[in-house]
């Protein structure tokens, strides 16, 4: 058997079996079908979900990536930007972007795009992931689809209120925006409820209009009797109280914030978008919940004459102490013709009727019928300074007891006018003035001249010699003294004395026994002579010791150690003593006084009542003796006797009274000596150190 | 002469694979469906700790060259880019030359076989590079590298080839010679 077919053999007629083309094929096609299926499945399968394309503007696209940069919306992504183009002239940069399949029915007319950055605040940091990763695109809607929208102008500034939190914006006024930033909070009761967002002037340019989103619920507090308020930097007040500082959290402090408070009920609830005005501080705001913006306003005139520095539009309106209006205007008009015509200011003042006392629903024509009665009553306007360190001014209206008659002027000009009384304004320059005028006006240079003559005159005075002789006299004085208190007369009139009562006794007991009576009335008589003559004697001694009192008392009203000891309190009554002549005349007048005393007292111990004494002892004693000899020869009648007892008991108790007359000369002498100790220290302080007259030391 | 079998292990014979030009399309064609979403889909993602990119074959090359890389750009784009294409083209040729029995001479289409054969298996150059960097580099949020979309196209499209180039029964040359005599 062999494969090689003969050379000669016939051309063999070699032709593929015909199969069936199905048959023919490879199994392996079914490879590139498969890969070319899944290859297209693929490919529409991701064009299927690459979501929807939509275009984002923005004025600024710096960070945003063809490619890279996503959308998230609750930090999901939720899409990619695929290409970044400009719009027609530049205008705005075109994002487009395709989003999920998911959301993007729900991207309607409040979704909201803007872009994520980093932003460093008072409040913190905020988007820190983006430094790192670049920027992204976040997007906010609400969950409700709507109908669906391709085309969106993306925010500047990250919108702060997303579509899905619960909350209340509220529209806030005010005139100042300096204090209110994108992001401030918003308090309430010192929590922040709430936030900020971006403030914008208002379309004429007259107000600051910043929207406030309040978080539920809180924003159920917020009724139409609301008040905002601007909490922002710090506040210092002086008050009766001393000084306050009011300082709000620390970001409200850098970024300014916003509180609220509902103080009254009855508020109706509001709506979205409520206008508010934002009030300066809480103290206004407060004080608006009890004005109805609404209410009547009565405006009166009041004519000033003074300068009304310091009073401006707004300034209090006061009755009694309680604000009750407001000063609305303040001008120079008019008043009177030709040569009287005189400028007066006119502050007119704008009185709530319901601020004094009348009902919400009180007119202002009812109002000024209740002012003309008062004024009739004697009710005055005048300004009254507010604020002595600002200057501020307001209007208070007072009653005057004694004010003349005086009624509203409903004629001149557009307001009544009431009538003011002077004003009460007490200037800080002025008072600080007359203070000063008044230290001026003190006489300083003749206060000092005065204390300088006085020291003269004291020194002269210390210095004198009769001042000097002073001492000496007195000792001398004292000497005599002593030398008649020691006189043996003076010191006799005890013992004489007891000699007679000692006789009397004898008399009486003799007169007794003996019981004769006889002539005994010329005997009793005569023994009331001698009585009488002894009262008459002894009289004498008081008048002399009554001098010596008066020359103690004298020398004690010279007052030496107070005059030391006061010095300084006394200062003007020594200077009145020592400057008159009779002070300076003083030593030689006591020296002359003394050498008087002592002449009375040689006087008196020269033959004096002493001697007067001793005769009417002597007498006495002879009418004891001739009393003696009656008595032999009368009968005691004892009815007188005992009347002679009586008044010789009665002279015995006079002396024994005047025995006084030693211990009280004594002292007398203690006196003067300590009188004269006192003045020869005196001279001696003041020979050491005269300033001691001026110091009191 | 079709049904002829081995005497020793009773295996069928064939003188020549009826169908070995179809199975040489079907994985060509396989291989260059292939290759389409292996150069449009990125083969590397790179993720590092600020960026995350995704790079295709073509990006890659051509971000090495502005790098400067020249050398590796070269690398790059004569092994994913040169290497897969003359494969395609040297197959195709080759292919069509035994069925149309025309053409060069016999030894050059021997020589391109060869050749085919031979540089087929540095085709994979790519999908090592790829499967070796994923494996390295995986340091989680700092930098992470992983293969793409197209790294799995490229390495089927090579698989594909390679099986294409195989199924190409060399002794078609022969006949196409013998027939053009």
């Amino acid at each position: 058997m062999s494969d090689i077919p003969p050379n000669d053999a016939a051309q063999l007629d070699i032709r593929p079996v015909k199969q069936r083309i199905w048959k023919r094929l490879s199994l392996v096609w079914l490879v590139p079908v498969a890969a070319l299926a899944i290859s297209l499945g693929a490919a529409w399968q991701n064009y299927n979900d690459r979501g929807t394309l939509i275009t984002i503007s923005f004025e600024n696209a710096s960070g945003i990536q063809a490619g890279e940069t996503v959308i998230k919306y609750r930090d999901v992504t939720v899409g990619e930007v695929e290409s970044v183009e400009f719009s027609e002239g530049l205008t705005v940069v075109l994002v487009h972007a395709r989003v999920d399949k998911t959301v993007a029915p729900f991207l309607d007319d409040d979704a909201q795009f803007w872009v994520v950055r980093p932003d460093v605040s008072v409040r913190g940091i905020t988007g820190l992931e983006t430094v790192l990763s670049g920027v992204y695109i976040a997007g906010n809607w609400d969950t409700e689809a709507d109908v669906a929208q391709d085309e969106f102008t993306g925010l500047e500034q990250p919108n702060l209120t997303t579509a899905s939190q619960r909350g209340t914006v509220v529209i806030l006024r005010t005139s100042d925006g300096g204090s209110i930033t994108a992001g401030a909070p918003v308090l309430h009761k010192g929590i922040q409820v709430g936030y900020l967002e971006s403030p914008e002037l208002s379309l004429d340019g007259d107000q600051v209009v910043v929207n406030a989103f309040i978080e539920s619920p809180y924003d159920r507090r917020i009724t139409t009797s609301t008040r905002f308020w601007d909490t922002s930097g710090f506040s210092v007040s002086f008050g009766a109280g001393g000084v306050s500082l009011d300082v709000s959290s620390l970001a409200s402090l850098i970024e300014g914030g916003i509180a609220f408070d509902t103080v009254v009920s009855g508020g109706a609830p509001i709506k979205d978008g409520h206008r508010f005005d934002i009030f300066p501080d809480n103290a206004s705001a407060r004080d608006s919940l009890f004005t109805d913006p609404n209410a009547e306003v009565l405006e009166v005139a009041a004519l000033f004459e003074e300068s009304v520095t310091g009073l401006t539009a707004g300034s209090e309106v006061r009755f009694q102490g309680i604000r009750i209006g407001e000063v609305s205007d303040i001008n120079a008009i008019v008043v009177g013709d030709g040569d009287d015509a005189q400028v007066r200011l006119q502050a007119v003042l704008a009185i709530e009727p319901s601020r004094i006392g009348m009902g919400g629903d009180a007119t202002a024509d009812d109002a000024l019928a209740l002012l003309s009665e008062f004024v009739a009553r004697g009710l005055r306007a005048r300004m009254v300074t507010g604020n002595i360190l600002a200057g501020t001014l307001y209007v208070e209206l007072i009653e005057l007891e004694d004010a003349l008659p005086a009624i509203v002027t409903l004629t001149s000009g557009r307001y009544p006018v009431i009538p003011t009384t002077d004003s009460q304004i007490s200037d800080v320059a002025a008072t600080a003035e007359g203070l000063l005028a008044r230290i001026n006006a003190l006489p300083v240079e003749d206060l000092m001249d005065g204390a300088i003559d006085m020291m003269d005159s004291i020194e002269r005075l210390a210095n004198d010699e009769a001042t000097r002789g002073v001492p000496a006299s007195i000792v001398a004085l004292a000497d005599e003294t002593r030398a008649l208190v020691q006189s043996e007369d003076l010191q006799a009139i005890p013992n004489d004395l007891r000699n007679v009562i000692a006789d009397l006794n004898g008399l009486v007991t003799e007169a007794e026994e003996t019981g004769l009576i006889g002539d005994f009335d010329l005997a009793i008589e005569t023994a009331t002579a001698a009585a009488r003559n002894i009262e008459v004697a002894t009289q004498n001694l008081p008048a002399i010791t009554a001098e010596i009192e008066a020359l103690t008392a004298k020398a004690n009203s010279l007052e030496f150690e107070a005059l030391v000891a006061s010095a300084t309190d006394t200062l003007a009554a020594i200077d009145g003593v020592i400057g008159t002549p009779e002070a300076v005349a003083l030593p030689g007048s006591l020296n002359g006084a003394l050498e008087e005393m002592r002449g009375f007292l040689a006087e008196v111990r020269e033959g004096g009542a002493i001697e007067n004494v001793n005769d009417a002892l002597a007498s006495a004693n002879e009418a004891a003796r001739a009393i003696e000899d009656a008595v032999s020869t009368l009968p005691a009648l004892s009815a007188r006797a005992n009347r002679l007892v009586a008044q010789t008991e009665a002279v015995i108790e006079s002396y024994s009274e005047r025995s006084r007359f030693g211990a009280e000369t004594l002292q007398t002498l203690r006196d003067i000596q300590e009188a004269a100790d006192a003045l020869a220290a005196l001279s001696r302080q003041i020979q050491r150190n005269p300033n001691s007259l001026l110091t009191g030391r | 002469m079709q049904d002829r079998v081995c005497k020793r292990c009773g295996g069928a014979l064939q003188s020549r694979d009826a169908q070995s030009l179809q199975k040489v399309w079907a994985w060509l064609l396989a291989g260059m469906i292939a290759y389409l979403p292996a150069n449009i889909y990125p083969m590397l993602l790179t993720s590092t700790l600020t960026t995350r990119s995704e790079s295709t074959i073509i990006g890659g090359v051509i971000e090495l060259v502005e790098h400067g890389s020249l050398g590796i750009a070269a690398i790059v784009f004569i092994a994913s880019v040169m290497i897969p294409v003359g494969k395609f083209l040297a197959i195709a040729y080759l292919a069509i030359s035994v069925q149309r029995r025309s053409m060069a001479s016999q030894h050059e289409r021997h020589r391109a076989y060869e050749v085919v054969e031979f540089i087929g298996r540095w085709s994979m150059i790519d999908v090592f590079v790829v499967a070796i960097l994923s494996a390295l580099v995986q340091l989680d949020t700092i930098a992470t590298i992983n293969p793409g979309i197209a790294a799995v196209s490229f390495a089927l499209s090579v698989i594909f080839t390679m099986l294409s180039a195989q199924a190409f029964d060399s002794r078609l040359i022969w006949d196409a010679d013998r027939t053009q005599q």
